[in-house]
């Protein structure tokens, strides 16, 4: 059973030491939010059960494509990014950057707080 | 969503309060019912016959096929079959599932039964059968387009799922929060 309090800390930590990270949320395969720290007016519910979405569509035409195993979901707009990847088999993580952020680092600190968020769900 | 169509029966027969005494009272009429079966089949598809988008669904299936089930099916309305047990369940289910790869959905399903429903009423005052069989009639016939109904929710959710890979759950969170989406918007 994951630790709620660790993951926030986790969450929390992965956002003030990005740059450019607006705000993140880990939830479950089903949709569930677990932790989050997402930016003002944005419904948690919602995103959660969005995000879990996105993930099993990108997963599901990573498969038809034959892409091999996916590592993140990508979404570029005029005013940033939405990133998910998986953390185990028990929690999506999600990533809301501005478009200022640095990718190489982004990506970077998204796969370290993935594989701390998959410890603590353990 | 793995639908078990003797538990959606018995949960129907619970919530429609359809009792053993309904039961007996269409299994005594089952004669009758057979009488008006082919009737009854041709007031269901010369309603939808009116309607040029079902018109041109049924046109391109076999009619007299089709109003040959629909008597069947009207019959073992008042037979229950196997005593509205798994065959029962189980035909009802393939029924249902007929409907969605015919293309007939609720929405034409259940104001074409209404006029059956209202013909059936007309005959039963005409030939002076108890109000009990009406009462009765109408509950079973609740049950059998709730399998149909639910036979088209089914084959929609689980080829949403398939194709998206997203969990029963997952499923069915998204129509939640996209429903109290939708109802705020």
């Amino acid at each position: 059973m994951a630790n709620l309090s660790s993951l926030q800390a986790t969450l929390q930590n992965y956002i003030s030491s990005t740059p450019g990270i607006q705000g993140a949320a880990v939830v479950t395969p089903d949709g569930l939010p677990l932790a989050s720290a997402l930016p003002v007016g944005m419904d948690e519910e919602r995103t959660s059960a969005m995000s879990a979405a996105m993930l099993a569509l990108g997963e599901r035409i990573g498969k038809e494509l034959g892409r091999g195993t996916m590592e993140r979901v990508f979404v570029q707009g005029e005013k940033g990014y939405g990133v998910l990847t998986r953390c185990g088999p028990e929690a999506v993580l999600l990533t809301i950057a501005s478009d200022e952020v640095k990718q190489g680092l982004l990506f970077l600190e998204m796969k370290r707080a993935a594989a701390s968020i998959a410890e603590a769900m353990k | 969503m793995a639908i078990k169509p003797l538990e959606l029966l018995q949960v129907l027969i619970s919530r429609t309060e359809f009792t053993d005494e309904d039961k007996k009272i269409l299994q005594q009429n089952a004669d009758w019912g057979s009488s008006i079966a082919a009737e009854m089949s041709d007031t269901f598809y010369n309603y939808l016959d009116r309607d040029p988008e079902m018109a041109a669904v049924i046109a391109k299936h076999n009619r007299q096929r089709l109003g040959q089930t629909f008597a069947e099916w009207f019959r073992e309305m008042f037979t229950g079959m196997d005593n509205w047990g798994p065959q029962y369940a189980e035909r009802r289910w393939k029924i249902g599932l007929v409907h969605v790869r015919v293309g007939i959905g609720p929405q034409h399903v259940v104001p074409a039964m209404a006029t059956v429903v209202r013909e059936v009423s007309r005959r039963l005052v005409k030939e002076g059968k108890p109000e009990e069989l009406r009462v009765s009639l109408g509950k079973v016939c609740m049950i059998d387009l709730s399998f149909i109904e639910q036979a088209y929710l089914e084959v929609a959710y689980n080829a949403v799922q398939q194709e998206t890979g997203m969990s029963e759950a997952l499923f069915k969170r998204l129509i939640a929060t996209g429903a109290s989406s939708l109802a705020s918007s």
